[in-house]
């Protein structure tokens, strides 16, 4: 299973103690990149839920250098920490997004490895993101239809995973000195 | 991995084509439906509107007049104010296709556009917490 990892002598060279340090680390970056993310206006987009997504940036670092399991404790942690500072349904959202969207990339990694690019894992971690948020919305709301909705989480989770990739690109170098 | 390739290109495409699509599908299947907006507070219905009278009208609940709704003469409604620090509802704008909802969850009042005459068998029941 770890066999899709990028960079995988990241792991090999640290202690336990390390990679939990090094995984509580991106965990906060997740939740301050959240925390900054809900301190911006929202952008002026007809359907509640569809931002950037910046924090999905720490998830992706977690999935391609401490492996699928450190990147799911994230997310479910950060859906946890939305749950506690912005109530139920933004949790049960954040929650949703995040699960969905880990299992899409990691699903593409391990099938694609090298033939993706990390723009496009983005692409797709960002409209999965959206989609999984979507559903939740439709179990709480009924009655609402995901078709008149779909150009939107697709075209905003496509600008997303563009916003996303671009910072991953410039941020890499950072996280690679860190260890 | 690279960060960018040349296939991302057609990927992006594809999407952008899938909703381009999944739009004017949509557009086409709703096109000939009436319709009427519905507003709950808090899960239950308390107004409905017919949306293609031509009538044109601002208007607010009596559970709470913080929330300033309009209806224009083209059939489309909105929220146009609201005390709620968020404004999704406000930012929302004008909603005229079945399906279409907005909604103002720090208010718990939510607006949906459903069809004429028919009350959905899984309308919710009750919205628990924000």
């Amino acid at each position: 299973m770890a066999g899709y990892m990028v960079e995988k002598n990241i792991l090999g060279n640290l202690s336990k103690t390390q990679v939990t340090v090094l995984t509580s680390l991106i965990l906060a970056v997740a939740l301050v990149l959240a925390v900054v993310e809900n301190m911006l206006p929202p952008p002026p987009i007809p359907v509640p839920g569809v931002k950037f997504g910046l924090s999905n940036i720490a998830v992706m670092y977690a999935l391609f250098f401490l492996g699928w399991e450190k990147s799911y404790v994230i997310a479910l942690l950060k859906g946890g920490f939305a749950f506690i500072t912005r109530g139920a349904v933004a949790g049960a959202l954040s929650l949703a997004g995040g699960m969905l969207s880990v299992t899409v990339m990691l699903l593409l990694l391990v099938l694609l490895r090298e033939k993706i690019s990390y723009l496009s894992i983005s692409i797709f971690g960002a409209v999965s993101h959206n989609i999984g948020q979507f559903f939740v919305i439709i179990l709480l709301y009924t009655g609402m239809n995901l078709l008149p909705y779909l150009p939107i989480l697709l075209v905003s989770g496509v600008i997303a995973g563009i916003v996303t990739s671009t910072l991953l690109r410039f941020i890499l170098p950072a996280f690679k000195r860190l260890v | 991995m690279k960060f960018f390739k040349r296939t991302d290109i057609v990927i992006i495409a594809v999407i952008l084509l899938v909703s381009l699509a999944s739009w004017i599908i949509y557009d086409h299947l709703v096109k000939d439906i009436s319709v009427k907006a519905e507003i709950y507070y808090y899960s239950e219905l308390v107004e409905t509107v017919e949306l293609d009278r031509g009538e044109e009208r601002t208007f607010s609940i009596p559970q709470n007049p913080k929330v300033v709704f309009h209806l224009d003469e083209d059939g489309g409604i909105a929220f146009i104010a609201s005390d709620c620090p968020d404004k999704v509802c406000v930012n929302t704008g004008r909603i005229h296709r079945v399906g279409e909802y907005a909604a103002c969850l720090p208010n718990g009042i939510i607006m949906k556009i459903v069809p004429k005459g028919e009350r959905n068998e899984d309308d919710a029941d009750i919205i628990v917490g924000y």
